[in-house]
C-alpha cells in the first residue's frame, strides 16, 4: 500500500512538473469530507464524503480506516456499491462495537489531501430503512369506522433474531390540511386511528428506529378514503324534530289551560230554539219571513191603550177534574207541595226555585200518570174531559204552568205548550237583566193570536217585572196548559205581549203552533178565566170566560159572571192567595206557589210597562211551577199544588 | 427488585412448570433492565459531553481511540454472524461477566441526576437475574463463573490509582466503555430472549 502511495505521488509531481512546464497553473487537489456513515441493520454500513476542489486535474479518491486497539490501515473494500464517492463496508468488514477511523484522501498529479478522520461505531449509526408494505384499511366498531395501519419492518433489518430492536411512528393527516398527527406505535406493526372525519381522504406514513440510532425515512405515503357514515342531514332533523315537538308540548299545554274559553271562542254553543211548537226547518230555510211571521203576534203592541180589563190574556185552562179527584190530587199534591214547601228561596234570586223542583216535578208527573189512569178507567167523554178542565176565573191572576215534562200527558187533562217553556236553565241567569227576565218571561208568552177567540185574557204587565222576577227562576219550567184553544181570548188586547226579544218570538211562535198543535186534539172546551181587573186592593178579579162547554165541578160552574177568586193577596211565602167567590159554593182558595220565590205576579193592564222592553205587558205568569192548579172545592182552579190556605 | 425476587421464588418452586413462560418473563424484565442501563448511560455521557469545550472534546476523541475499555479481556461476539453461532448460555454468561465487571466500578461513575449507587444496585439486580436465567437455562446446575473473582480486583485498583489530571479523561472512557457494554448485554439479552421465545418473529 504505501509503495503504490509513493508510486501516486511520483506520477503526481511528473504530471505536475509536466504541466508547470506547460506554463498552466495546478494545484492539489482539496480537502475532502466525510459527510456521514449510516448502517441500515447494524450489519454493514456505507460512508459518503465529499470532494473538495480538484485542482484542475483529475482527482481520485481513497478512503482509508483502522479499527480500534490496532494499527492496520485498510482500504475501503467497496467503491461502488453505495454509489459515488461511497465506500460500502460488507459483513464481513463490519464489527459492532468496535471504534472505526475513518479518512479520506484526495489525491491528483499534483498531491494529495488527507481528510479529518471519523471515528464512528457500527451501533450508533444505524438508519434503517422505512417500513415496508404499510397498508391502511377501513374497518368498522360498531358501525363507527376506523383506520387500520399495518406494515412490515424494511428486510434487511433482522428483527425477527433479535439483532435489531425497531420502534415505529406514523403519521396521518387529511388530504386537504397541512398538519400531520404523529402516533408513535412502539414496536408493534399495527396501529388502530379513530374519530376519522365522514367522507375524507387521509394520507399515513410510517417510519421507525432502532432502539439506538437514527430514524428512518417516511414510507412512501398511503391514501384512504373514509366512507361517509355520518348523514349530514341528519342532526339538522333531529333538531327540527325537537324543536317541533317542543312547540307541540307547549301549544298543547296552553291548549289544555285555555281548553274551554277557546273552544267557546272556536264553536260557540250554538242556542237551539226551544220553543215548543216552533218549526226548525223555517230557520234551516232560511227565509226570515217565514220566521218573523210565524214569531210575530198579530196585533202587537197594541195600538190601543191597554186596559187592564182589555188587556186579558186568556190562555189559562184549568182542568176541573172530579171532585174526588181533585181532592186526592189535592191531598197529594198538597202533601208533595207540603213537602216542598220547605223549600227556601231567594226572594230576589232569579234561581229562585228549589232543588225540589225536580222533584216535585217527577212527582207530579207520577201524580198525572195516577191521575190519568184513573181517569182512564173512567168512560172519556167530552164531557167529562170538560169536567176535568176547568177554566177558571178568578180575580187573581194565577198562572198554573205545568212542568214541561210531560207535554204529551194528555189530550186529556192537562194541556201544555210543550216547546213553549224550555228548560229555563237555558236562560242567562243575569237576574237584574231585563233582557234575560224577558227571556224567561217568554215563556209566559201568550199570543193573542193563539187563543181562540172567545176567551178572555189577562195580561200581566210589567208586573212584568215581578213576573220576570217570578220566572227567573233557571230551573223553572213552565208549562202552559191550554185547556181549550178556541177558548183563548182572541182579545187584540189580550195577547202574548212579545217580547222583541227573538227568543220570546220563538217562544210565540212555538205558543202559537204548541196551541196550533193542541187545537186539533182538543176536542173539549174548557173555561178559561180572565181577568177583569185589579181593584186597588191589588186583588185580580178574575171573569169567567162564557163557555157554554165547560163544566166545572165545585167552582166551575164559572160561565155566569162570576168572580172566581180573588186574589187575597200574597202571603209571606210569596204564594199568590187567590179567594174563589161562588155564590154556589165556598170559596176557594188557592194557594199558588211561587216557586220562585217572589211575588206573584199580577197581571196588570197598565200600560206602563217599565221594565219591559215592549210597551205591552207581558202575560202570565205566575208560577210556579210544576204545580197543577188542582180545583179547589169549587173547582175554580185545577192546579197541581192546589191546597187551601186559610184566608188571611 | 421485588420482580427477581418474584420470579426467583417462583423458579425455585417449580421450574418445570411453563418453564418457557417464566424464562420469557425473566428476560422481559433482564432485557428491560439492561435498556434502563443503557439509556442511562447514554444520558450520562451525553451530559459529560454537554459540559466540556470543543478543544476538550477533540481531546478526548483521541483519547479514546488510544486507550481501551477494561472490558476488552471478555471476549465476546461482535458481529451478528458470531452472535448467531453463539449459545444462549453462552451469551448469557458473557453477559453476566460484563454486568459483573462494572458492578462496582460503576460507583465512580459521575452521575448526573441519578445518584452514584444507583447504577450499581441496577447492575447488582441485572446481576441476579442474569443467574437465573442461567440456572433455568441449565436446568439446576450451578453456574460458577470461572474468572469472576480474578476480574474484580483489576478494574477497582484500575481506576482508583488515577490522579485528578486524567479524571477528566478517565470520567469519559469510563463512561464510554460502559454505555457500549450495556448495549452489548442488552443485544445479547434480546438475542437469547429471542431465539427462546415460541413466536418467530420476537416480537414484544
Amino acid at each position: 500500500m504505501m509503495k503504490t502511495s509513493a508510486e501516486v505521488n511520483l506520477l503526481l509531481l511528473l504530471l505536475v512538473f509536466t504541466l508547470h512546464v506547460k506554463g498552466m497553473r495546478y494545484s492539489p487537489p482539496g480537502k475532502p469530507a466525510l459527510t456521514r456513515c449510516r448502517s441500515p441493520e447494524k450489519e454493514t454500513f456505507t460512508c459518503w464524503w465529499e470532494s473538495g476542489s480538484d485542482g484542475g486535474l483529475p482527482t481520485t479518491h481513497a478512503l482509508f480506516y483502522r479499527k480500534e486497539n490496532s494499527e492496520a490501515v485498510y482500504e475501503c473494500p467497496d467503491y461502488r456499491t453505495a454509489g459515488e464517492n461511497s465506500c460500502f463496508f460488507n459483513k464481513n468488514n463490519t464489527s459492532i462495537w468496535v471504534s472505526y477511523n475513518i479518512t479520506v484522501v484526495a489525491s491528483n498529479a499534483l498531491g494529495s489531501t488527507f481528510s479529518d478522520p471519523v471515528d464512528i461505531d457500527v451501533v450508533y449509526i444505524v438508519k434503517p430503512n422505512h417500513p415496508e408494505m404499510v397498508t391502511v384499511t377501513v374497518l368498522e366498531d360498531k358501525g363507527w369506522p376506523f383506520l387500520r395501519v399495518s406494515w412490515e419492518p424494511p428486510h434487511k433489518a433482522d428483527t425477527r433474531s433479535g439483532w435489531i430492536t425497531l420502534i415505529y411512528e406514523l403519521r396521518v393527516k387529511l388530504e386537504e390540511e397541512n398538519d400531520w398527527e404523529m402516533h408513535l406505535a412502539g414496536q408493534q406493526k399495527m396501529f388502530n386511528i379513530f374519530s376519522l372525519r365522514s367522507g375524507g381522504t387521509y394520507l399515513v406514513q410510517v417510519r421507525c428506529k432502532p432502539d439506538h440510532g437514527f430514524w428512518s425515512e417516511w414510507s412512501s405515503t398511503s391514501y384512504i378514503k373514509v366512507p361517509d357514515y355520518i348523514q349530514r342531514e341528519k342532526p339538522m332533523w333531529v333538531l327540527i324534530t325537537c324543536f317541533c315537538a317542543f312547540i307541540f308540548l307547549i301549544l298543547t299545554w296552553l291548549l289544555h289551560m285555555n281548553g274551554h274559553s277557546l273552544k267557546d271562542f272556536i264553536l260557540p254553543p250554538v242556542p237551539g230554539p226551544k220553543i215548543r211548537g216552533f218549526d226548525k226547518q223555517l230557520l234551516k230555510n232560511g227565509k226570515s219571513d217565514e220566521i218573523f211571521s210565524s214569531l210575530v203576534v198579530s196585533g202587537f203592541p197594541p195600538t190601543t191603550s191597554p186596559n187592564c180589563e182589555d188587556l186579558l190574556v186568556e190562555y189559562l185552562e184549568v182542568y176541573v177534574p172530579e171532585e174526588q179527584e181533585l181532592m186526592e190530587e189535592s191531598k197529594d199534591l198538597h202533601d208533595i207541595c207540603l213537602k216542598s214547601e220547605g223549600c227556601t228561596s231567594d226572594s230576589d234570586s232569579g234561581r229562585g226555585s228549589c232543588d225540589s223542583h225536580t222533584l216535585l216535578m217527577d212527582k207530579f208527573r207520577e201524580a198525572k200518570e195516577e191521575k190519568r189512569q184513573r181517569d182512564q178507567e173512567k168512560s172519556r167523554t167530552g164531557t167529562e174531559d170538560q169536567r176535568q178542565q176547568k177554566d177558571w176565573e178568578e180575580e187573581g191572576l194565577t198562572y198554573a204552568y205545568e212542568d214541561m215534562v210531560s207535554p204529551n200527558i194528555s189530550s186529556g187533562r192537562v194541556k201544555t205548550w210543550p216547546s213553549l217553556f224550555s228548560p229555563l236553565p237555558q236562560y242567562s241567569s243575569s237576574r237584574h237583566n231585563q233582557k234575560s227576565s224577558l227571556e224567561k218571561a217568554k215563556k209566559h208568552c201568550f199570543s193573542d193570536s193563539l187563543f181562540p177567540p172567545g176567551s178572555t185574557s189577562f195580561s200581566l204587565d210589567q208586573g212584568g217585572q215581578t213576573t220576570m222576577e217570578a220566572i227567573r227562576s233557571s230551573n223553572r219550567e213552565f208549562s202552559l196548559r191550554i185547556k181549550q184553544p178556541h177558548l183563548l181570548h182572541s182579545h187584540t188586547q189580550a195577547r202574548c205581549q212579545l217580547q222583541a226579544h227573538s227568543e220570546v218570538n220563538i217562544s210565540s211562535i212555538g205558543c202559537k203552533q204548541a196551541l196550533g198543535g193542541l187545537r186539533s186534539p182538543a176536542p173539549h172546551s174548557a173555561e178559561y178565566v180572565e181577568v177583569q181587573r185589579v181593584n186597588e186592593e191589588n186583588t185580580v178579579l178574575l171573569q169567567p170566560v162564557e163557555s157554554g162547554h165547560g163544566h166545572i165541578d165545585g167552582c166551575s160552574q164559572l160561565p155566569l159572571g162570576k168572580d172566581y177568586s180573588r186574589v187575597q193577596g200574597v202571603d209571606r211565602y210569596n204564594r199568590l192567595l187567590l179567594k174563589g167567590e161562588v155564590p154556589q159554593e165556598g170559596d176557594c182558595l188557592y194557594d199558588y206557589q211561587d216557586m220562585t220565590g217572589d211575588r206573584t205576579e199580577n197581571c196588570y193592564t197598565s200600560s206602563s210597562v217599565p221594565s219591559i222592553q215592549k210597551p205591552t205587558a207581558c202575560i202570565h205568569t205566575v208560577i210556579m211551577g210544576h204545580d197543577e192548579m188542582v180545583l179547589a172545592e169549587n173547582g175554580y182552579i185545577d192546579t197541581l199544588t192546589a191546597r187551601t190556605l186559610p184566608n188571611y | 427488585m421485588e420482580k427477581v425476587v418474584l420470579l426467583l421464588s417462583m423458579l425455585s418452586l417449580g421450574v418445570s412448570s411453563q418453564p418457557i413462560t417464566d424464562v420469557q418473563r425473566l428476560f422481559s424484565i433482564a432485557v428491560s433492565r439492561v435498556q434502563h442501563l443503557h439509556l442511562l448511560a447514554q444520558r450520562l455521557i451525553s451530559d459529560f459531553e454537554s459540559s466540556l469545550q470543543t478543544e476538550e472534546q477533540r481531546q478526548l476523541n483521541k483519547i479514546f481511540l488510544q486507550d481501551s475499555c477494561n472490558s476488552d479481556y471478555i471476549i465476546s461476539p461482535i458481529d451478528k454472524h458470531e452472535t448467531q453461532r453463539s449459545s444462549v448460555l453462552k451469551l448469557l454468561s458473557i453477559s453476566y461477566r460484563l454486568v459483573e465487571c462494572w458492578e462496582f466500578p460503576s460507583r465512580s461513575l459521575s452521575g448526573g441526576s441519578a445518584p452514584r449507587n444507583q447504577i450499581s444496585r441496577s447492575l447488582t439486580e441485572l446481576k441476579r437475574g442474569i443467574v437465573l436465567l442461567i440456572t433455568a437455562n441449565q436446568d439446576g446446575a450451578e453456574f460458577f463463573p470461572e474468572s469472576s473473582p480474578l476480574q474484580l480486583a483489576p478494574y477497582g485498583n484500575f481506576y482508583q490509582g488515577l490522579g485528578a489530571d486524567e479524571s477528566l479523561r478517565r470520567t469519559y472512557e469510563l463512561l464510554a466503555c460502559f454505555k457500549k457494554d450495556m448495549h452489548k448485554v442488552e443485544t445479547y439479552l434480546t438475542v437469547a430472549k429471542c431465539r427462546l421465545s415460541p413466536e418467530a418473529n420476537c416480537t414484544l
